[in-house]
């Protein structure tokens, strides 16, 4: 397959499956962008909402959509690190030997959703980090690879701080995009209430298997992108940290700490997969804008006196992108440099 | 390169237009500076001629020509005028990507598609101006020196003073004559204007003149109004104001001698009524009605109540008013008057700069009782804190440790002779031994450590960070 068939082949592809997921899920296109642009980046989504905005029947229908394996885990303060991972169990064999024999816990599927993750504990938070990251998990000091791809999609109630666990630093930083579930629109309510309360039986179709999203994530990787978006990229990223000289001042007052290098990756990834989404071969200045809030909201951390003042990320965020502008090539005319 | 030729073509096209836009900008940056030299250059007009006309308007000339072949002589850079070109004809980044990428030899298959679908793009483009132009500050203001300039050329030269460097060759004795003639004339018309080249010290100057006594003042001139009459006979003693200044710099080194600004002596309720009353027993205020005098005796009882020990004899010139005895009743106020009057003095006396604390210290000796902070002289790492030093109790002071259970502890002290009479106490039993009688120092510096470390956290507002720090500023000096 030429390079030409494999692009129109996402770009086909992408559409199809929102437009499956658009079936069930009434609205939150952008959410939906998001999560497949996650999805095909190789990254992990922590979704934040309200209960009832249809962020678990968002992941549900993502995961009917995929000829993937789906588990689901509700997390619960009392839930233990082996309750995810798997443990090991005594198993008699018919000459009654013992032995110990590995029991898979939930994370290993393509796709996880891990509801409410902040009502557990962060040693049971923990215990995802691994798998987040290198894409296998370690029992007994044996390391067993998870299925490829794999895909965490986590869920979190920013309003019952009550018997919560907000995620260590460590762990937000693992999600590739942090997504902020909003309420829908008149109209869209409207629309949910009508597809909701009435007789009629949605089917989703799988258009997508795992090899393919593999082969997808390898095609976006070769998108290009210009040494000025990247600096772009970098810019923003290094703005978010106060200790940087050319921070603004936004961030010298209400940040701690700003984002990672691998907040970066999540930028520019993210922007990959965006431009070619849109059909188009090539990183642009605008996928770095659209993209900095998911990819960055949940990496800056912000003081005391950024909570005291009620500072919101995205706003702050906003706010480093216009000064990274400013400090970069984009704000200059060229032709008084 | 080929392939994208077009690409190439659309960028060099930017790249006119930029050395284009750029070559304006400066051209008229080089006018203004070139139009404000040219106005300099007019200002001698009188003294170069017609030179200086022509030599403004080749100033200007020159200024924007400088400004124009530095505009078409910068590089523009290839990627500056492919971003302008993406950023114009909304093409995502594609132009410059593009560019960069074609070159490169790590390029994927996917940098193919990008420049074939770029140079697409680029060749249905139609060909137009896309750099605005940016007009300098110096060009919204080039106006004020064109105009300038405009108006000393056009108008007659600007007479220069005397004294004044000889621009003008040596070899034109006849019009170096004439510019003299008129100078001259101009010091006839003008007989009070400065000498620029004379400019005599301030002890040299004569004041005399200035008076006008001898000056050579007509009628009709108007710089006499100006002329000072009183002051000008006199020179300045600076050695008297020096030795008077001195004086007063003394005098505020006597903190003590100083009046006390803290407190408005007439504003003082006391000072009130003592003034009051003083008005009326002075025969001021003649009219006074009994009803008045007894408001007066009313509020100076009230204020003897408040502190004062002149209440009773307010009290018994109240009862001789009320029994018709006004001389008694006036006789009771002078009494009460004087008292005010020597508590008022009592509360002034030992004050200085210092205030309120002064104050403070001398009521404490007055009392005699010692227990001044400042007069315990504790040693290092004591305090007032029960069981861990000195108190003035003989068995210490009472601690929440010691209700707890009284028969596990005790408390045994000494008199301990010094500045001040007090009792070395100490803590006996279990309580003795508990952990709360580390040193003060001890711990100090751990919490110093910590207040650091949580500063450098940033769990505290920044506002709050001086006072902290103030805060165990003041704990290492004391």
């Amino acid at each position: 397959m030429s390079e030409e068939a494999r692009v129109q082949a996402f770009v086909t592809a992408f559409g199809a499956l929102r437009a499956e997921v658009e079936k069930v899920i009434v609205g939150h296109r952008e959410i939906i962008t998001h999560v497949l642009t996650a999805l095909f980046a190789g990254g992990h989504v922590l979704l934040e909402g309200v209960p009832g905005l249809g962020k678990t029947l968002l992941i549900k229908t993502l995961a009917e959509g995929l000829e993937l394996s789906f588990s689901r885990i509700q997390f619960t303060p009392d839930l233990m690190p082996a309750d995810i991972i798997g443990t090991n169990i005594i198993i008699e064999d018919a000459d009654g030997r013992k032995h110990f024999q590995f029991q898979h816990g939930p994370i290993f599927a393509h796709i996880l959703l891990a509801d409410e993750i902040n009502r557990a504990t962060p040693k049971t938070q923990s215990a995802l980090l691994e798998g987040m990251q290198e894409g296998s998990v370690t029992v007994g000091g044996a390391s067993r690879p998870l299925p490829a791809p794999f895909f965490v999609l986590a869920t979190q109630n920013p309003i019952e701080m009550e018997g919560t666990y907000p995620l260590p630093e460590a762990q937000l930083d693992r999600f590739l995009f942090k997504l902020r579930v909003r309420y829908p629109a008149i109209d869209e309510l409207n629309a949910i209430i009508d597809r909701t309360t009435q007789a009629r039986h949605v089917t989703v179709c799988r258009v997508m298997s795992g090899p393919t999203v593999l082969s997808f994530r390898e095609l976006i990787r070769e998108v290009p992108i210009a040494s000025h978006v990247r600096d772009f990229a970098s810019t923003i990223v290094m703005a978010t940290q106060p200790q940087w000289e050319q921070a603004p001042d936004v961030a010298r007052r209400f940040v701690r700490y700003g984002a990672s290098p691998r907040g970066a990756q999540a930028l520019v990834l993210g922007a990959k997969v965006r431009a070619l989404a849109e059909g188009r071969y090539n990183v642009s200045v605008e996928d770095i804008k659209v993209l900095a809030a998911p990819a960055l909201r949940h990496r800056v951390i912000l003081n005391f006196e950024g909570e005291a003042e009620g500072v919101d990320a995205d706003t702050l965020i906003g706010q480093v992108v216009e000064a990274a502008e400013a400090v970069t090539v984009q704000g200059k005319e060229p032709f008084l440099r | 390169m080929g392939e994208s030729q077009a690409i190439g073509i659309l960028v060099r096209r930017v790249a006119r237009q930029v050395r284009r836009r750029r070559a304006e900008h400066h051209a008229l940056r080089g006018a203004f500076w070139g139009a404000a030299a040219a106005a300099a250059l007019l200002v001698f007009k009188s003294l170069l001629g017609v030179v200086a006309v022509a030599a403004g308007g080749a100033l200007v000339a020159a200024g924007a020509l400088a400004g124009v072949l530095w505009g078409l002589a910068r590089r523009v850079d290839a990627a500056d005028a492919a971003r302008l070109a993406d950023r114009a004809f909304a093409l995502d980044d594609r132009v410059a990507t593009a560019l960069e990428w074609a070159a490169r030899p790590d390029r994927t298959p996917l940098v193919g598609l990008l420049v074939a679908d770029t140079i697409a793009r680029v060749e249905a483009l139609e060909p137009r101006q896309i750099v605005r132009r940016v007009v300098p500050v110096e060009g919204r203001w080039l106006p004020v020196p064109a105009l300038v300039a405009l108006v000393l050329a056009l108008a007659p030269a600007i007479p220069m003073p005397s004294g004044l460097p000889d621009f003008l060759p040596s070899g034109d004795p006849e019009q170096k004559e004439e510019r003299t003639a008129s100078t001259m004339l101009e010091e006839q018309s003008r007989p009070l204007a400065k000498d620029p080249a004379k400019r005599p010290s301030l002890e040299e100057r004569d004041f005399a003149a200035r008076a006008g006594a001898g000056g050579a003042t007509t009628a009709g001139d108007l710089s006499a109004i100006f002329k000072d009459t009183a002051l000008s006979g006199q020179r300045p003693d600076f050695n008297s104001f020096l030795k008077k200044g001195d004086e007063r710099l003394k005098l505020l080194e006597q903190v003590d001698r100083l009046p006390d600004l803290q407190s408005d002596f007439t504003s003082t309720q006391y000072k009130v009524v003592f003034r009051k009353s003083k008005s009326l027993l002075s025969g001021l205020s003649p009219d006074i009605s009994p009803k008045k005098l007894r408001e007066l005796l009313e509020e100076m009882e009230r204020l003897g109540r408040k502190g004062g020990n002149w209440s009773g004899d307010a009290s018994e010139g109240m009862e001789a008013l009320e029994g018709g005895q006004t001389d008694r009743a006036l006789e009771a106020m002078q009494r009460a008057l004087d008292k005010m009057r020597a508590m008022d003095e009592r509360q002034r006396a030992g004050k200085n700069l210092r205030g309120v604390r002064e104050s403070e210290r001398g009521r404490g000796r007055g009392r005699g009782d010692g227990t001044g902070a400042e007069d315990m002289d504790f040693g290092e790492g004591e305090g007032l804190l029960p069981g861990k030093g000195r108190s003035l109790m003989p068995k210490g002071e009472a601690t929440s440790r010691l209700r707890a259970n009284p028969f596990d502890v005790g408390v045994e002290g000494e008199s301990r002779r010094g500045r001040k009479d007090g009792y070395d106490t100490n803590l006996t039993g279990r309580a003795g031994s508990m952990p709360s009688r580390l040193q003060y120092l001890g711990v100090i510096g751990q919490y110093r450590k910590m207040m650091e470390d949580a500063i450098t956290r940033e769990q505290i507002p920044r506002d709050y960070h001086g006072q902290i720090k103030d805060y165990f500023q003041a704990l290492d000096e004391r």
